[in-house]
């Protein structure tokens, strides 16, 4: 009987230990177990195994669970826990030691922070996009943030995008290991993501240009793989660039016509910016488009001698009117140089 | 000069003893002649003060500027653009003015004022309907001049006269040397100088170029319906290009001209009223005025020989 007393007493005693505070190795009891699942109320499946080092090789290795799970402390535990929330550390003035960034306040500003703070369980959350327990800095190779993996996981629900991103010039060459191509954040910002709709979106049609232009224009990017860094130029000198300038969102944009995330190279069938495939592509806007459409070049350059018969018009004006108004110059001073002689005389 | 008024000479006395007193003097210490002088300067003093102040405080008297315009007047005035060419050059102008506000702004679309100037019309859509607004004005009239041309008798006159001859190239010459000093004698210009000469081509040059690229690039599907692109280049190149021109030409050539010219400053009004002055007609188109004459006194030769 003592014996059966005194091993209550004993069980109460640690049960009332677990209670008051969970060591973190308790943990492990069950977390650390390949196929530790739960069935949710809807019948869909989720493990809840974490691999044993996954957070000593995270940028947390220093914290403990119950730093995070702040809501966890009783086993078995109560019904109803949160998503962590990474704000918990992750602000401006904290003193956890966690970066302070203005990257906090852009998510919650972003179209993927409203969608999630107004309750939408589908938006993503920090840990959707930056992985849970095994978190690294974003380049690091076992990121899913890193270039080579960044275009997987947006792709983890923005499916179709990926699939034409992956089959992309951009797509192909970022799986080639090309250091320079764009992923995904590099035209839609990371923590600033917005609707394309939206004007602060850096793929908003009238920002289009400014965007692509970030490489397109810039000789150390993309003059290194052959791509001429003319094409932002003479798009903004066309009429429909002119037209995007003061703000139209009917004009053409760069991707009006290259398409955005299934670019494609003039010289692919399947581009439609292939000659062939020019009077489609024009035919969005111009239903009239046929093949004397894509007879010229799209991109002129008047100064640049490849622009052919445009070059030699634009350099008959460039003299016509230097010559003339120089001419007309010399008449007025000639002119006004007699007058004031004349009125010195009398 | 003597001041005569006595009730003046006391004050300025009184005036005067209290300076010579503040300085140890009085009167007497003076010579009559002495303080006869100070008293008249006295007086001019204060003469000159009242003529400043009634100048400053008189209002400006109308009568002044009339001789002036009378004699205006009295200067016989030739026409020189009748109604029909008036309403022509005002139509052209108008046009123009709204072509060059509304083109500009997109050949500098990086300048800040491009983008108030679009803005101010309603945005790019806009601006883009008003800009061909000002291109039907300007069909419309050089359509009207041609008609004008080929079915007035005055239009097809001028048009002879407008046509370049050799003598033009000899009056450019010589009018080089008169300007540069090397002749005291002006150039002698009929009807039209080989500057209003130059001012005719270039325009009519300007609006083949502007008015058939610009058509190109209203209907540009029309246009690609028949022929390539690199066609329609051509035109928006020439199109910027030759507005350019243009536009330097009359900010620069045409507004010395008719405008900065010390001549004319601050502008002539022929434009307006179609006349020019006497002067003008002998200054500029002395010939032409030598014709008038002519046919003036044979009018009253045969007026003459009538009675």
């Amino acid at each position: 009987m003592r014996i059966l007393i005194s091993l209550c007493a004993g069980l109460i005693s640690i049960s009332l230990a677990v209670v008051a505070a969970p060591p973190v190795q308790k943990c492990e009891l069950c977390h650390a177990k390949p196929g530790f699942q739960k069935k949710l109320d809807n019948g869909q499946i989720i493990s809840l195994y974490v691999p044993p080092d996954s957070l000593a090789q995270s940028v947390h290795s220093k914290r403990e669970c119950n730093e995070c799970h702040r809501d966890v402390n009783e086993i078995p535990h109560k019904p109803g826990l949160q998503w962590v929330d990474c704000t918990g550390c992750h602000y401006i003035g904290n003193l956890a030691g966690a970066p302070e960034l203005p990257i906090y306040e852009q998510y919650r500003e972003s179209v993927h922070g409203r969608a999630a703070l107004a309750g939408n369980k589908k938006a993503p959350i920090c840990q959707d996009c930056h992985g849970a327990h095994n978190v690294q800095k974003y380049h690091a190779e076992g990121s899913p943030l890193n270039r080579q993996l960044l275009p997987a996981s947006c792709g983890r629900c923005h499916i179709e995008a990926y699939r034409q991103f992956a089959s992309s010039i951009h797509g192909k060459l970022l799986s080639e290991g090309n250091p320079a191509v764009p992923t995904c954040t590099d035209c839609h910002g990371e923590h600033t993501i917005e609707k394309p709709e939206e004007p602060g979106s850096a793929v908003f049609s009238t920002r289009i240009p400014e965007t692509c232009g970030k490489c397109h224009a810039a000789e150390n990017i993309v003059s290194k793989y052959g791509v001429s860094i003319e094409q932002v130029e003479t798009y903004t000198e066309s009429f429909h660039g002119i037209a995007t300038t003061f703000g139209s969102k009917k004009a053409a944009n760069c991707a009006s016509c290259h398409g955005s995330h299934d670019i494609l190279p003039a010289t692919d069938q399947e581009s439609r910016i292939f000659p062939a495939n020019i009077p489609k592509t024009c035919g969005k806007c111009h239903p009239e488009a046929n093949a004397n459409w894509a007879r010229g070049k799209i991109h002129v350059n008047a100064s640049n001698k490849d622009a052919g018969i445009i070059y030699y018009v634009a350099a008959f004006f460039k003299w016509l009117t230097i010559s003339t108004l120089v001419g007309l110059v010399i008449n007025i001073i000639l002119d006004l140089r007699r007058r004031l002689m004349k009125n010195k005389k009398s | 000069m003597e001041i005569t008024d006595p009730k003046l000479k006391e004050i300025l006395l009184a005036e005067l003893r209290q300076r010579l007193k503040t300085r140890g003097l009085s009167d007497s210490d003076l010579t009559e002649e002495q303080l006869g002088q100070m008293l008249i300067e006295l007086s001019a003093g204060l003469e000159r003060k009242a003529d400043q102040i009634a100048e400053a405080i008189k209002p400006p008297t109308p009568e002044a500027p009339a001789p002036e315009k009378l004699s205006k007047v009295k200067e016989e005035q030739f026409l020189r653009l009748s109604l029909n060419l008036r309403l022509q050059h005002f139509v052209m102008l108008s046009s123009i003015v709204i072509l060059i506000i509304t083109g500009l702004p997109l050949k500098f679309h990086d300048a800040a004022i491009s983008h108030v100037i679009i803005t101010f019309f309603g945005g790019i859509t806009n601006s883009a309907w008003i800009h061909r607004f000002g291109a039907t004005g300007l069909i419309g009239v050089g359509l009207f001049h041609l008609l004008y041309t080929v079915f007035t008798v005055t239009g097809r006159r001028d048009f002879m006269l407008l046509l370049p001859k050799p003598q033009d190239l000899k009056d450019y010459v010589k009018q080089i040397k008169y300007f540069l000093g090397m002749t005291e004698e002006k150039a002698k210009f009929g009807r039209f100088s080989y500057i209003e000469k130059f001012d005719y081509w270039a325009v009519y040059w300007g609006m083949i170029i502007m008015i058939g690229s610009g058509l190109m690039l209203w209907f540009e599907s029309f246009v690609m319906s028949f022929l390539p692109k690199f066609i329609l280049d051509i035109a928006k190149e020439a199109h910027s290009d030759e507005a350019m021109l243009a536009t330097l030409a009359i900010v620069i050539w045409h507004f010395y001209n008719v405008h900065l010219n010390p001549h004319k400053f601050p502008m002539s009004k022929t434009w307006i009223t179609g006349k020019i002055s006497k002067h003008e007609m002998m200054d500029e188109h002395s010939l032409e005025y030598e014709e008038i004459l002519k046919t003036r006194t044979g009018d009253e030769a045969v007026k003459g020989g009538r009675s």
